[in-house]
């Protein structure tokens, strides 16, 4: 990654009371770590709200942050966390009102511009059931799957983001990868049903 | 999708997993590649995997695609913003034509009526006013005051008021002063006579009544007064 050499610099400048510094170190990273909230949360409001909740917990941290690790591990870390208990919360408020909701914007979205009727409303339930099996993983799985797949982190970095060996972020994701086509399984017979 | 319920686990999934993703080694992958064409197993969950995979990275690519553009959220377009102009500002006439266009028949009735009505009232007033004497200020009040010919007409009157009541009083006292010299003879009558004559004379106001008077009068100039002292002099001379 080009810019992981100077994110530490960037810390050390915000640090030393530069206000540019850490906006840029938002401007760096505020995608990816949108991703990896999209991909947690699977609603783009959700997201949203935890990316910001993210990088103004890094900001209120900035003095703990380690050297020893990446700039980039560590936002990712915090915004796992994030999203994590946000999910808690909303498991605790029983936010499953919202859910249908959720999927029918996320299926908007996931409407190609010039696609045909018909094609358009198979986008729409595979989107649909993608993000569904995706959602209902359990968050130790779900958030190796999200690095891999929306963050295409690597093996070695999820392992630094999550803290754990690189042996069990493979195996977390083949098990992953098994649970996510059982389910989508699930919703092809469920379609041809 | 390809039904893989049944299917049997080889114990090579996390190097599965590697050569699915492509971080597998060069000589690993090799290896793995050539472990596919023998094991059923393998091969069976890497087609299965990649198509998961292959739905995920679509819903991940139209679905941050679209969020995408959202959360960059650009400065619009200079094409855009000179688009985007301020709402301009009616004129005072441009109002009153919206208003009428909207406005019901009946509202626009009752509004020529009212102008009409106040033109009518303007020119009423306007008129009257020009009719009207000028006031010189008001004198409806205790502090009124007087033009000078009102107050030349004043002092007229009152002096030749005072002028008759002296008059009067002359003409009565000599009509007393005969019936007395007939009754009572002697030094007493003269004395009496001596003071009637005292009284004959033609008496003026003294400096109290002229005050009194210019108070009653409200004269203030100082001129009125010199015309006062003017028509009475004798009394500016002290009384022996």
């Amino acid at each position: 990654m080009e810019t992981a050499t100077n994110d530490e610099q960037m810390v050390e400048r915000a640090l030393s009371g530069d206000p540019e510094a850490f906006g840029e170190i938002v401007r760096r990273w505020e995608r990816r770590i949108f991703a990896l909230a999209y991909g947690m949360l699977g609603r783009e409001e959700d997201a949203r709200d935890a990316t910001q909740e993210t990088f103004m917990a890094a900001f209120r941290n900035l003095r703990g942050f380690r050297g020893d690790a990446k700039v980039s591990s560590w936002l990712h870390r915090i915004a796992v966390n994030q999203c994590i208990t946000r999910q808690r919360r909303a498991k605790v408020r029983g936010e499953t009102a919202l859910e249908d909701e959720a999927e029918k914007n996320a299926a908007v979205f996931a409407l190609p511009v010039d696609a045909s009727p018909a094609r358009s409303a198979e986008a729409v339930e595979r989107s649909k059931a993608v993000r569904r099996a995706v959602i209902s993983l359990p968050p130790d799985l779900r958030q190796v799957v999200v690095m891999k797949e929306f963050e295409e982190l690597t093996f070695q970095q999820i392992a630094e983001v999550l803290e754990i060996p690189l042996s069990t972020v493979k195996s977390r994701l083949y098990t992953a990868l098994r649970q996510l086509q059982m389910r989508l399984q699930k919703f092809g017979d469920a379609d041809v049903a | 999708m390809e039904d893989t319920r049944e299917r049997p686990v080889c114990h090579r999934a996390e190097d599965l997993v590697s050569y699915l993703y492509g971080e597998a080694g060069g000589t690993d992958a090799l290896d793995f590649h050539q472990h596919l064409e023998q094991c059923d197993a393998c091969r069976s969950e890497y087609a299965v995997f990649n198509q998961v995979h292959a739905s995920i990275q679509l819903w991940r690519n139209e679905a941050l695609g679209a969020a995408f553009d959202q959360v960059a959220m650009p400065e619009p377009a200079t094409e855009a913003r000179q688009l985007v102009r301020p709402e301009r500002k009616l004129s005072a006439l441009a109002a009153v034509r919206q208003f009428f266009s909207v406005s019901p028949l009946w509202l626009r009735g009752a509004t020529a009526f009212a102008a009409l009505l106040l033109c009518v009232l303007s020119v009423m007033m306007v008129a009257r006013v020009r009719t009207r004497p000028v006031q010189i200020a008001n004198n409806s009040g205790p502090e009124r005051l007087y033009t000078q010919h009102e107050l030349q007409d004043h002092v007229n009157k009152a002096v030749e008021q005072v002028r008759n009541d002296l008059l009067a009083q002359q003409t009565g006292v000599n009509q007393t002063g005969v019936k007395q010299n007939e009754t009572k003879p002697g030094s007493k009558s003269v004395q009496v006579a001596t003071n009637q004559r005292k009284e004959l004379r033609p008496r003026g106001l003294n400096r109290q009544e002229r005050e009194q008077l210019a108070a009653d009068l409200r004269l203030t100039s100082t001129a009125d007064e010199d015309d006062l002292l003017l028509a009475f002099p004798e009394q500016d001379k002290p009384r022996q």
